[in-house]
């Protein structure tokens, strides 16, 4: 079989011309990133100063902070990993140990990936129609069950990934000693397992800290300082929400200062959490 | 007493405790488990009832009427679910080819040494919050958008040529294109890591006999690796279009915000999410709340059909492996 | 071509008188779902001795262990019929109570399996379920279960250290010290040196040796060499059935079936 050159030629020419475009977006994705996180830093750090982390949002015109928005996410996203972390390792559990190959196992499977993907202002929607809408107002823990309801199914499927993935023979080594099951879930899956369910809880962290949908109609925002989260609790996406699309300038500073924050603890977190990953791979 | 004064010693068993515990353990795993189908059902219920008197109201115009209009009440979902598929399916044709070529690129061409933190810029892109994109997109990018894209094409375009009928509207940076663009950004970077993921699951005794024929870099891609993971690539893309669909912040700084049919990519249109970013707290009705609802359940259908299609996909996928 | 002869089917069990058995195995079947794995198995097993199953891979051996602790129950789809008797007891009967029995027999696994704990808490962990002991009592077990295994020595000044640390012949060496703190009276090893280095198995083997004092001994071998150093009672087993049964010296010098002398003399295998 004689190769024709021409053939070898135009395949050399097809093969430069993919590898190019493949280079190209590859840059251009690159140049994408650099563009946004420059925007953030110029915009961002302009508008950062002490007072953002110390006083409350403040009307149009005067001077204030961010520092009740911050808190208010803070204390939001907090019961939210509380709720979450529970709820996500036990059904994580489940599905890993006690669920097998069971149709009903394939389901919550299943209904944990769609919860995973689902749009976040769909769960808005919903937490409003159960915790806001019956009791006639906006809270903090709606908010927090909204966020909640978004953390659970990464707990869930982080769980179960990272203990299928204790040898069987760690379980059987319990069983031959006549522990219970839950004891051995408890004592040497867990633990076996530690390292990876922190990353999950980690990563879970990441993503409602950058929510905004949810909360917009759960918590609402509040002007003041507040701890309490039975009344409508201020956060920092929805005050940059509001901010940003303002006509003010100090405000779109403020909305610029806030999503940097925002940023940098998102990518502070996932970056940690890789890092842990990494850890626990060499180990 | 020594070790071997008690290793002769009888020892003394009971029964271990925790038979009670432990299906005490398994039930609360099984709750848990079960919440997540409550959740999910409960979702649906809650939409369901919410919307429900916006679909008695206007029947099956609701899905057809384009007008929406809050002082007259009249509530149609065509402008916002046909900005929510327009926006996403562009999106998505914008995204795919990059995100296919940033796979390919890290897991064929890139140098080793530049693999790791390529890679890793990627997916520091997928955790920046989409509120940041919104807003880049409304301050950076719509001005640049506007002078050096918009504003020449519009003045290019020949009055009744088709290049006008695509371009006309405000060249102030938003509309249906330009949200596009935006998403498009967003949804990148997931899709690129699961790509190459999906790449990287390709046995290297496959690649490396496809290479030992002598097929270059781009035919070993296209025609053996890539088709390698038909299946799970379509799965990927299929949940790269669910995430665009329920995207909100991303696309509602910049995509106009108004309810008609967007009658070129310039003009501004809507999606269900900004709809219901937009109006849901200064709602003017019980009715427009329930229509705003009743979207919602519209995007919740939409998406439900893509993740399950996407979920099968996959699912195929996995099995193969 | 080979042609069947009835040297194919010929099996030969030596029995052993009832007070030196410790477990009878009586007719047992075993079905992976619908294929049978282990067919009409027959054999005792001598109270404080060693008794190796040796035979080609698939034949079964890991199968019959298994069923000896009832671990199959584990895996739904996997059955076993017929009787297996410890000191008179049906190990197979659904009364029986599996925790105790896990107590009383032990297991320790090919691939060395150290819980993610200390090293102490390793050993100790067995005891916990069972034993209420004050702190000194545990002490003394624990000391006492790793001096049997042969670790006492590495690792006396790092018990708070955690498992993972040790190497994999230590390891295994762990699991047997958890295994034997219990006290069990059966001691089943599945292949235990197989995943270790020749020195660490060498060390493992006298180990099992001297455990024998105290322990009625199953072990499931790979090795020819390895069950006729440290057995007394060796079993060769294949395609699901117990070929021949006896004394390790006459196993391996005076077979009384062809199969078993072809697998010895390393025909096939």
């Amino acid at each position: 079989m004689s190769v024709s050159a021409a053939r070898i030629a135009r395949r050399r020419v097809g093969n430069l011309v993919f590898s190019g475009f493949c280079i190209a977006v590859t840059a251009v994705a690159l140049i994408a990133l650099a563009a946004i996180l420059w925007s953030l830093l110029s915009q961002g750090v302009g508008g950062l100063n002490l007072d953002v982390f110390v006083k409350s949002t403040p009307a149009p015109g005067s001077k204030g902070g961010l520092a009740n928005a911050i808190v208010g996410s803070i204390m939001m996203c907090a019961l939210a990993m509380a709720i979450a972390c529970v709820v996500g390792v036990l059904a994580g559990t489940w599905l890993a140990e006690y669920a097998g190959k069971s149709r009903y196992g394939s389901v919550v499977r299943f209904i944990n990936d769609v919860l995973l993907s689902a749009p976040s202002i769909l769960v808005g929607l919903f937490v409003y129609e159960l915790l806001v809408a019956p009791f006639g107002g906006f809270s903090g823990f709606a908010g927090a069950v909204a966020l909640a309801l978004l953390a659970v199914p990464v707990i869930t499927r982080t769980t179960e990934d990272v203990l299928s993935l204790q040898p069987a023979t760690l379980r059987e080594a319990g069983v031959a000693l006549g522990a219970p099951v839950s004891f051995i879930i408890r004592k040497v899956l867990w633990r076996a397992a530690r390292s990876g369910m922190l990353t999950g809880g980690l990563l879970a962290f990441a993503r409602i800290s950058g929510e905004t949908a949810p909360l917009l109609f759960t918590a609402l925002n509040n002007q003041f300082f507040s701890l309490n989260l039975a009344h409508p609790t201020a956060n920092l996406p929805a005050v940059i929400f509001q901010y940003a699309l303002s006509a003010y300038d100090d405000w779109r500073r403020l909305a610029w200062a806030g999503a940097l924050l925002i940023a940098a603890a998102v990518l502070g977190v996932t970056v940690l959490a890789r890092t842990l990953a990494k850890e626990q791979r060499r180990s | 007493m020594t070790a071997a004064d008690l290793a002769s010693a009888p020892t003394r068993r009971t029964r271990p405790r925790g038979a009670l515990v432990a299906q005490v353990f398994e039930g609360l795993c099984f709750s848990a488990a079960t919440a997540l189908l409550v959740a999910l059902g409960g979702l649906l219920v809650s939409l369901f009832i919410g919307g429900l008197p916006a679909f008695q109201k206007a029947g099956f115009g609701f899905f057809t009427t384009a007008t929406w209009n809050p002082v007259t009440e009249v509530y149609g979902a065509a402008g916002p679910v046909v900005g929510t598929v327009i926006t996403s399916v562009l999106a998505l044709a914008l995204a795919l080819p990059v995100a296919g070529g940033v796979a390919f690129f890290l897991t064929e061409l890139c140098p080793a040494p530049l693999r790791r933190p390529i890679g890793t810029a990627v997916e520091l892109l997928a955790g920046i919050p989409s509120i940041v994109y919104g807003m880049w997109g409304l301050f950076v990018f719509a001005p640049i958008f506007s002078k050096y894209v918009q504003m020449p094409l519009m003045m290019k375009a020949e009055p009744g040529s088709l290049l006008e009928k695509l371009t006309s509207g405000v060249p102030n940076g938003s509309g249906i294109l330009s949200a596009s663009i935006i998403l498009a950004i967003m949804i990148l970077p997931f899709m690129a890591a699961t790509l190459r993921e999906l790449l990287l699951t390709v046995p290297a005794a496959v690649r490396e006999s496809a290479y030992g024929l002598g097929a270059t870099t781009a035919e070993v891609v296209l025609k053996v690796t890539l088709p390698y993971v038909r299946a799970g690539a379509i799965g990927a893309v299929m949940l790269g279009l669910g995430r665009a669909l329920g995207e909100t912040m991303a696309v509602t700084f910049i995509i106009g915000n108004s309810h008609g049919f967007p009658a070129s990519v310039f003009d501004s249109g809507s999606t269900i999410a900004s709809t219901i970013a937009n109006e849901f707290t200064e709602a003017t009705s019980p009715h427009h709340t329930a229509a705003l609802v009743a979207l919602g359940l519209v995007l919740f259908v939409i998406t439900f059909i893509v993740l399950a299609l996407a979920r099968l996909l996959l699912g195929r996928a996995e099995q193969r492996l | 071509m080979n042609t069947m002869t009835a040297t194919d089917f010929e099996t030969s069990i030596t029995p052993i008188p009832a007070e030196l058995t410790k477990v009878e195995v009586k007719n047992l079947n075993f079905f992976y779902g619908k294929s049978i794995a282990l067919k009409s198995i027959s054999a005792p097993i001598a109270r404080n001795q060693v008794t190796a199953l040796i035979g080609p891979s698939g034949c079964g051996k890991s199968t019959l262990l298994r069923t000896l602790n009832r671990m199959y129950g584990l895996y739904p789809g996997q059955r076993a019929e017929g009787e297996i008797l410890m000191d008179g007891e049906n190990i197979l009967s659904p009364r029986m109570d599996l925790a105790r029995l896990r107590s009383r027999i032990g297991m320790v696994f090919q691939k060395p399996t150290p819980f993610p704990m200390s090293i102490y808490d390793n050993v100790a962990f067995g005891v916990r379920l069972y034993e209420k002991l004050s702190k000194a009592d545990m002490d003394a077990r624990v000391e006492d279960a790793l001096r049997r295994s042969a670790l006492w020595d590495e690792v006396k000044d790092k018990l708070k250290e955690s498992g993972l640390g040790l190497s994999g012949g230590q390891q295994q060496r762990l699991c047997v010290a958890r295994g034997v703190a219990v006290r069990p009276e059966v001691l089943l090893l599945d292949e235990p040196t197989s995943a270790l280095d020749p020195i660490s198995s060498a060390r493992l083997e006298e180990t099992v040796s001297q455990l024998k004092v105290d322990h009625t001994i199953v072990i499931v071998t790979h090795n020819l060499g390895q069950a006729a150093r440290i057995s007394d009672y060796t079993g060769f087993m294949y395609l699901g059935e117990l070929v021949e049964f006896g004394p390790t010296d006459q196993v391996f010098t005076r077979p009384s079936t062809r199969r078993t002398s072809d697998y010895i003399t390393g025909r096939f295998g």
